[in-house]
């Protein structure tokens, strides 16, 4: 398990598979082998009592990790990761007097995953409740676990096949665990970020597209 | 009841009639022979008498001291009577105790005689209505030898080692190791029934006509009251045959049978125990075929008829079998030349009952059929069984302490491959686990290496006795892994030095730690054990010279471990060593190398004496190299190549 960073590719035609394609094509440029497909999905449920904060919590399936099951709390301020064994869903339900999932936020981002040397690329594309969203592409270092050591190569690589899109400064949620050692964990959080961010730019630019979001 | 008959014949017996024709009376009988015989009548032993009895026993007691006075004394037959109804009365009194008795036991009435003084209905008294523990099962039974062997309480030992069942009117029975963890498809079934005639292993006796003497005496052994009925497959014997063979003959010539056979009525315990081994053999080869044919080594294993073949080393197989006899026909299966021999033999073994097996042991001495180069590997054999056993036991036995919320038959790492979010790969690599075929042949291999090691370090022990090589094996080892130490020494000189090396055996490899630290890993090939040895053994005696010259106060002028000149070696690289007498003025130079013959060179000052005068002051000045002479050392005195350098720094120092 190396270090993951996420990179939301811009999509101007909002087609979705036209762009997935022209990635495709170009990191088989690269000599990339496809190996499989990839599924992470994201259920989030509201607290139901209205006293105090509203609360969040996320529940992360990643098909990389299969036999696990992460839930974050969201407070607003901080977010707690927990990762179970994914007998953990069937606990869910037990918890539904606290926690109310909403079934048209149901994220998930599908699609294909590459090999190139070390690195694993997946492309997905992000759908809410069966609409499209975005392109995510997951870029995957694996020989390295602190992602200061390694994040020019990997900036590099990733501008090599998706341009001007690629900050020249890592993602703020990279930014502060520069040092630390990168765990599946922190690549589910930064699935939770992007998926939030998809959610609240549509929201925000709710003329574009169907507008589902709440 | 007593029946008397109060009426007197009306004339006295008629004694004797002479020729004459007169005719004896007998007596009348006086009184008390008539009270006699009167008594005589009475019976005694049906019910209702006890009264009288218990009265006339005390009189009883005192006739008893004179017992055998007279065959015919008077009321002998009463007595004996009395006497019988007491023993009844206390045998009945001790029975009630025995039932009476607070932690339940059982008791069992034998039959001692034709006729039994107890009543013929009982058989056994089961105490506890409910079945009684095993443990707690404590019959105070004489056990007198009886031909025949009661039914049920064979069942009651059946059914302590074996489970049991009762399904409609028979009893049936699981030989198979289903309980204890087995995955194996066949099932061990058999059945109990009650041997009827007991006539039926002496007619087989009588059928086979050519039995041998033996066979009445057979017959004498107490005869089970319960016969097992195994399935047809499960008949006869098997075992797993194990060895290792060399390249030189074309893999599958060998067709392995046996002819170890059943006698045909052996006690059921050892029918029972022959058909399970027969299962767990056919289930250990069943498992070892579908692996082998699974796994894709770059050299494929074989799997043909009853045989897997895999390659362990390059021209060196393994070569498991399953060679399964049955008793019934009288061939083994795919019998060879001698199997064929063997099956002639096969029917007197068969019916010499259980003596047979005597015999059998002499006919079929053997018990392999295959060519008897092949040496059938126990150890081996052994270590597969115990493999299989281990499978069983992991399929129930879980590690502990094991949580409750977790299902079953997670392993510890399993359990925290959630949490830990492990990937894909890992717990792909978790979850496999090597196959017994795998296993077995890791220790083949570990086996042949060790073996090989041990002929090669014994060759060179025996080829050099100037340094000798001592090896010291450990004994305990793991099934993959076994180490040996070994020293080099020069005999007389190990206080000088010792040259220690060790050696762990792996399945492939064999790692070498040297004295200097220095880690070496070799391969399977013999050679390269041998070449390290000798390398060894030419650098233990120049690091022992050096330590020689210490001691006898030579100074080491130089030595070089790796020298570059001379001839070269085809293998490893010569070293040398220069050493200087006290005096300066001889220098001995040694040369040796792992593939060469040691050799010693000397050279002199060219004058022995020496004159100050006012150019050369000093004598050392005078030590100009001579011409280098080789010494001949093997034609010098002295034990061993330290040895001699020992005499010759003497020579040379005087």
């Amino acid at each position: 398990m190396g270090v993951t960073v996420l990179q939301i590719f811009p999509d101007s035609s909002r087609s979705g598979c036209l762009e997935t394609e022209k990635l495709h094509k170009r990191i088989m440029h690269l000599d990339a082998v496809q190996c499989g497909m990839f599924t992470v999905d994201c259920d989030t449920c509201y607290t139901v009592t209205q006293t105090g904060n509203n609360r969040k919590l996320h529940i992360v399936h990643n098909s990389e990790t299969p036999t696990t099951t992460y839930a974050i709390l969201d407070t607003g301020t901080k977010q707690i990761t927990l990762s179970a064994d994914y007998l953990f869903d069937l606990l869910l339900p037990r918890l539904d007097f606290m926690y109310q999932s909403k079934k048209n936020l149901k994220i998930e981002s599908k699609g294909a995953k590459y090999e190139i040397g070390d690195f694993v690329v997946k492309i997905g594309t992000v759908t809410m409740s069966g609409h499209y969203k975005a392109i995510l592409v997951e870029v995957e270092y694996l020989p390295c676990h602190t992602p200061a050591l390694c994040w020019s190569l990997m900036r590099e690589f990733m501008q090599s096949f998706m341009g001007s899109c690629v900050k020249p400064t890592l993602p703020s949620y990279l930014q502060n665990r520069l040092h630390d050692i990168h765990t599946p964990q922190d690549t589910v959080q930064q699935y939770v970020e992007k998926f939030n961010e998809i959610r609240e730019g549509t929201t925000f630019a709710g003329t574009q597209t169907t507008g589902s979001g709440s | 009841m007593a029946d008397i008959r109060l009426e007197v014949p009306g004339e006295n017996a008629v004694l004797e009639v002479l020729y004459d024709g007169t005719e004896l009376y007998q007596q009348p009988p006086s009184m008390s022979e008539n009270l006699t015989q009167l008594a005589r009548k009475i019976d005694f032993a049906t019910d209702g008498e006890e009264v009288t009895t218990e009265e006339k026993k005390e009189e009883e007691e005192e006739e008893e001291k004179q017992p055998f006075q007279q065959p015919h004394w008077p009321l002998e037959e009463v007595r004996n009577k009395v006497r019988q109804a007491l023993t009844e009365v206390s045998v009945l009194h001790d029975l009630l105790m025995i039932v009476k008795q607070k932690p339940h036991q059982y008791m069992v009435l034998d039959p001692v005689q034709a006729e039994a003084p107890e009543p013929k209905g009982i058989h056994t008294v089961p105490l506890p209505e409910e079945e009684p523990a095993i443990g707690g099962l404590h019959p105070p039974h004489r056990r007198p030898n009886r031909p025949v062997q009661d039914f049920h309480i064979e069942l009651l030992r059946l059914r302590q080692n074996w489970r049991l069942k009762k399904v409609g009117n028979t009893i049936i029975g699981d030989l198979s190791y289903r309980s204890a963890g087995s995955m194996f498809r066949q099932t061990g079934i058999f059945e109990v029934s009650k041997a009827d005639d007991v006539t039926g292993p002496s007619s087989l006796v009588g059928a086979s006509g050519a039995a041998s003497p033996l066979s009445p005496m057979a017959n004498r052994a107490p005869q089970s009251s319960l016969r097992v009925n195994v399935p047809t497959e499960l008949t006869g014997s098997a075992y797993i045959f194990v060895c290792i063979k060399k390249d030189e003959e074309d893999i599958c010539s060998a067709q392995l049978t046996s002819s170890d056979f059943v006698a045909g009525e052996t006690p059921w315990q050892q029918k029972l125990e022959k058909a399970q081994n027969v299962l767990f053999c056919k289930e250990l080869f069943n498992q070892l075929a579908r692996e082998a044919v699974k796994l894709t080594p770059s050299i494929p294993h074989l799997v043909v008829g009853n045989q897997i073949t895999a390659t362990i080393f390059p021209g060196i197989h393994l070569l498991v079998g399953l060679c399964h006899s049955d008793s019934k026909n009288s061939g083994p299966k795919g019998g060879t030349l001698q199997g064929s021999a063997a099956g002639g033999g096969g029917p007197a073994v068969a019916g010499g009952g259980t003596g047979g097996t005597t015999v059998g042991s002499t006919t079929t001495g053997g018990g392999l059929m295959g060519p008897s180069k092949y040496k059938h590997e126990h150890d081996l054999e052994h270590s597969l069984h115990q493999l299989l056993h281990r499978v069983y036991h992991n399929s129930f036995q879980h590690p502990l302490p094991h949580p409750v919320y977790a299902s079953m038959g997670m392993s510890k790492r399993r359990r925290a491959a959630g949490l830990e979010g492990m990937d894909r790969n890992q717990l792909l690599n978790m979850m496999r686990e090597q196959t017994l075929l795998e296993q077995i042949i890791r220790q083949v291999q570990h086996n042949f290496l060790r073996l090989r090691t041990m002929y090669v370090i014994d060759q060179l022990a025996a080829e050099f006795k100037d340094p000798l090589i001592v090896s010291h094996w450990n004994a305990f080892n793991s099934p993959t892994q076994s180490c040996v130490k070994i020293n080099i020494v020069t005999q007389g000189y190990d206080s000088a030095l010792r040259t220690k090396l060790v050696i762990h055996i792996f399945e492939r490899t064999l790692k070498c730690i040297c004295r200097d630290g220095k880690i070496m890993t070799m391969s399977f090939e013999p050679q390269e054990l041998r070449n390290l040895i000798l390398c060894q053994i030419s650098q233990h005696n120049m690091a022992a010279l050096q330590g020689l010259a210490k001691y006898t106060g030579w100074t080491v002028l130089s030595s070089e471990q790796n020298i570059g000149t001379g001839t070269i070696e085809p293998l490893g690289n010569a070293s040398t060593v220069m050493l200087a007498s006290p005096s300066g003025n001889k220098v001995i130079g040694v040369h040796s190398g792992p593939h060469q013959r040691v050799s010693v060179f000397v050279s002199s000052s060219p004058r022995p004496d020496f004159y100050p005068s006012t150019v050369v002051s000093e004598q050392r000045w005078e030590h100009l190299g001579s011409v280098w002479q080789e010494v001949r050392h093997d034609r010098m005195e002295g034990r061993n190549f330290l040895n001699k350098m020992e005499l010759l720094m003497a020579a040379l120092t005087a």
